[in-house]
């Protein structure tokens, strides 16, 4: 236990602590929780970079739909393949704790929709996104008149240009006008 | 070039990101300029500082940035902390001197913030709940909480000004003898001669008789003490009186702060309660930290409320279209539903009306005074037990007349609060109209029973602790009453459903935790102590204790007996909701005080104001005390010189708030305007590039 706290000296959590919303407690419960998906030989875990799979054992993040999105999306790789590094890591918590700003929350809950990335929601994305919040399998989803009356209706309250995609503008517009987002 | 340029528009569109994680460049920190105008009306957290992003290689203008509202990966946040404490700034001394002041500012505001999370009460509890069973749940559970905090600083309040004084001047002070005539009026014997037996000490606890009664519990039991010497004076009747305006004043500004901000948002957002798609869609994807389970039960409850909704679209299409016979079928139905509504509540009203009048009859009845047992018990608590069979049965009923009634589920939702509503607020008044009733004669002077002491002296020696017992009683039977469903209801059909698995246990289900009848619970306790705070003042006191019991009891069985809600509850406009409706109890409760103290004649026998005809007359007796300066002043403020500059003053103050609060709302329209024309043109030169590079 001595030997990971000490990894983190004072001037990097002090650092840490003006870069995130997280206070003190939790970011050095972060770096417990992280420290133990290391691979034992690994000692300086600030460098290592987790792979996806083993970040997506978390329990918390085990069950949710979104769990490979949220790692690609905060993942900063290279190769693109969703592995977080500690920096990554404190990104998500940030971005997901309830001091966070409803700017933040609402870009990184948008690029975590773009599931084409191509920087706005189109039908595909849409369509994806309702079935990732309804279950997805067969017996748990809409059926396609269902699905496709829904996007209508999302499309009519939320793109304001009537091009057919929500770009982030307009999903910020509708997302202000309900303060449950950040509840 | 044409693919060349669409790519840069692609780019574009991401306007504020600058990262590795797209396939774009780190061009975009000039571009963030045009998300954070577009958003500086509609977010209730602009930051200001983002507007400045674009010139942050310009230098500092002397105001530290909040980096981590900035949406980068960790990496460039530190890049950009470093290069920003590289920079040697061209700064005056007076500048560098505020910058460090600023920062060491903010330092202790997070370190305060942190501190204070910890003294915070139950602030990981509310978090959990929140967490698991989402916003609405959590409303309640904080509504709770600023219920537990306003009553213990009342009680603080009480206690300072009126209790304490009470107790140390009892031995000291003078009371004031003024016999004046009727001497029969002024007998009060709150305990009884004689043996008692020994299980009235439990009874007398349930009843607030017998030794509670001569205690500092109810309103009988002060004098009208007065203490007073060259440097220093006191007077128990006149600190009662204020604290009790003040115990109003006091709760009145804590609810309308607290409504304050839930208004703010509000506000901000329209305040439309008709839920559409989008927002079900983009707000449903905090999952939390759910197990599995809970997740698959979540996604059901999506997919049902989306299924739903998109019904109920589809019939309102089918419903526009109906035949004017059809319609007005309907609509005579629904007529004659609410009048069904309406006979079924001045059922319950009657109802209340007779439990209180008999048992009235029957604890005046009562010989000595003294309880003969459980049977008299039942008798003091029939109103109690009539008040919340009506609050349990009537909702239940309304709730089947409304699958007849057709109305769309969001108005379904809001026609069963208000009944609901109407019910209890209206129940209490009945209550308190039948006590006023049979203790005023119904008001008429000449009546024989009232003529002599100007009250219903033969029934009420001292009617204010009467009163005050009735208050003190429907506060513990509602305490009781909840506990009692919790043991016998709650946790047997849990265990009947998870261990015995037939139709009808699937088809009841477990329990679901219903947030608007636990929230009307709240406020029509709070509402009760309200009312009798006046002549009990230790009821404050019971309400925070049987509150916080009333905490854990429900804590213990949302997660050991519920499920996640059906139908997620909008937690921020309902918070507005609550405090309307609290705000309307308050209201009640107060035309209660203001009567009890303008109008009705106080007992001659007990209390602080034996003395006086009324209660508030004591005011204009201490007023000619105070110095000739004092009363000139007092004066001026009450006359109109004052008062029409005053009102004019704030009439104008409104005037201005409101004209900025409409032209708010049009900058919004005219900003969604401009999104609409600026894509536009953008598609347009767009178009316009690539017919000119062909």
């Amino acid at each position: 236990m001595g030997t990971t706290a000490s990894q983190l000296d004072k001037g990097m959590l002090s650092e840490y602590q003006e870069l995130t919303f997280l206070t003190k407690q939790e970011i050095l419960l972060a770096y417990k929780r992280f420290s133990e998906l290391l691979p034992k030989e690994e000692t300086n875990g600030l460098s290592y970079r987790i792979p996806m799979n083993a970040i997506l054992e978390l329990p918390e993040l085990k069950t949710n739909p979104f769990n490979k999105r949220i790692c690609m999306v905060f993942s900063t790789s290279d190769s693109h393949d969703g592995s977080l590094s500690f920096d990554d890591f404190l990104d998500l918590l940030s971005a997901f704790s309830d001091s966070a700003t409803l700017e933040i929350k609402s870009h990184y809950a948008f690029r975590i929709f773009d599931f084409d990335d191509d920087g706005t929601l189109g039908r595909q994305d849409l369509e994806k996104l309702v079935n990732c919040l309804t279950g997805g399998t067969v017996d748990t989803s809409l059926t396609p008149e269902e699905m496709k009356q829904l996007i209508d209706n999302i499309l009519e309250e939320s793109d304001i240009d009537k091009d057919g995609t929500v770009n982030l503008s307009e999903f910020q517009h509708v997302i202000s006008r309900s303060p449950d987002f950040v509840s | 070039m044409t693919s060349e340029l669409q790519r840069q528009h692609l780019r574009g569109e991401y306007d504020n990101v600058a990262g590795d994680g797209y396939p774009g460049d780190h061009h975009s920190l000039r571009l963030r300029r045009l998300p954070s105008q577009m958003s500086i009306h509609d977010l209730p957290h602009y930051n200001p500082s983002l507007s400045d992003a674009g010139d942050s290689e310009a230098g500092d203008h002397g105001q530290p940035r909040d980096l981590r509202s900035l949406p980068l990966p960790m990496a460039i946040k530190k890049a950009k902390l470093k290069s920003r404490g590289i920079q040697v700034p061209v700064l005056s001394k007076v500048e560098l001197w505020k910058q460090e002041k600023l920062k060491k500012l903010r330092k202790f505001q997070t370190q305060a913030r942190e501190f204070l999370y910890f003294l915070v009460l139950w602030g990981k509890t509310i978090q959990k709940i929140g967490g698991n069973f989402g916003g609405g749940v959590k409303s309640y559970f904080l509504f709770l909480r600023f219920l537990v905090v306003l009553n213990f600083l009342s009680f603080l309040l009480i206690a300072g000004f009126v209790i304490i004084p009470s107790l140390v001047f009892r031995q000291v002070g003078t009371s004031f003898m003024n016999s004046t005539g009727n001497e029969r009026c002024t007998i009060y014997e709150p305990n009884p001669p004689g043996l008692v037996v020994f299980y009235n000490f439990f009874l007398d606890l349930l009843s607030g008789t017998g030794f509670m009664e001569y205690s500092f519990m109810f309103y009988g039991y002060y004098n009208n003490t007065m203490v007073g010497n060259s440097s220093f004076s006191y007077k128990i009747p006149l600190a009662y009186l204020f604290t009790a305006v003040f115990y109003f004043a006091f709760c009145l500004i804590c609810i309308i702060a607290r409504m304050g901000s839930a208004a703010r948002v509000a506000v901000a957002t329209g305040g439309s309660t008709v839920v559409n798609y989008s927002m079900i869609v983009f707000n449903g994807w905090n999952f939390g930290c759910l197990g599995e389970t809970a997740t698959k039960l979540k996604q059901k409850n999506l997919l049902y409320r989306l299924q739903v909704d998109l019904e109920e679209e589809s019939l309102k299409k089918r419903a526009a279209s109906l035949t004017l016979l059809k319609k007005f079928g309907l609509h005579s139905l629904r007529l004659l539903m609410a009048l069904l509504v309406l006979g079924l509540n001045i059922a319950a009203f009657y109802g209340i009306y007779y439990a209180t009048t008999y048992s009235q009859e029957q604890q005046n009845k009562r010989v000595n005074k003294e309880s003969d047992g459980v049977q008299d018990l039942f008798f003091e608590y029939l109103p109690s037990i009539v008040i919340s069979v009506a609050n349990f049965l009537v909702p239940l009923l309304c709730d089947q007349i409304a699958k007849v009634e057709h109305y769309s589920p969001s108005i379904t939702v809001i026609v069963a609060l208000l009944r609901a509503v109407v019910l209890r607020f209206v129940g209490l008044g009945v209550l308190l109209f039948t006590l006023w009733n049979q203790i005023t004669c119904t008001g008429n002077m000449d009546d024989a029973k009232c003529k002599e002491c100007s009250y219903n002296y033969a029934s009420y020696a001292c009617w204010e602790t009467r009163v005050g017992q009735e208050m003190y009683k429907l506060t513990l039977f509602d305490l009781l009453i909840n506990i009692a469903v919790l043991v016998l209801v709650e946790f047997p059909r849990r265990m009947v459903v998870d261990n015995w698995s037939s139709k009808v246990s699937q088809m009841v289900g477990r329990q679901e935790f219903v947030v608007s009848s636990n929230v009307l619970g709240l406020v029509y306790s709070q509402t009760v102590v309200w009312t009798g705070a006046l002549f009990c003042p230790l009821l404050p006191l019971i309400n925070t204790v049987k509150f916080v019991i009333l905490f854990y009891c429900k804590k213990i069985t949302l997660f050991s007996n519920c499920r996640p809600p059906q139908k997620t509850f909008r937690s921020t406009t309902s918070a507005f909701f609550f405090l309307v409706v609290l705000l309307l109890g308050w209201m009640l409760a107060s035309v209660v005080m203001i009567y009890s103290i303008a109008v009705i004649h106080p007992s001659r026998g007990c209390g602080p104001f034996r003395f006086s005809d009324n209660m508030w007359s004591i005011i204009p007796t201490s007023f000619y005390n105070l110095s000739a300066a004092t009363q000139e002043f007092l004066f001026f403020i009450g006359s109109q010189a004052f008062t029409i500059p005053l009102f004019s003053l704030s009439g104008l103050v409104m005037c201005y708030v409101i004209a900025l609060f409409s032209i708010y709302g049009k900058s919004v329209g005219l900003l969604r305007l401009q999104l609409k024309r600026e894509n536009r043109d953008k598609q347009f030169l767009v178009k316009q590039i690539e017919e000119l590079s062909r």
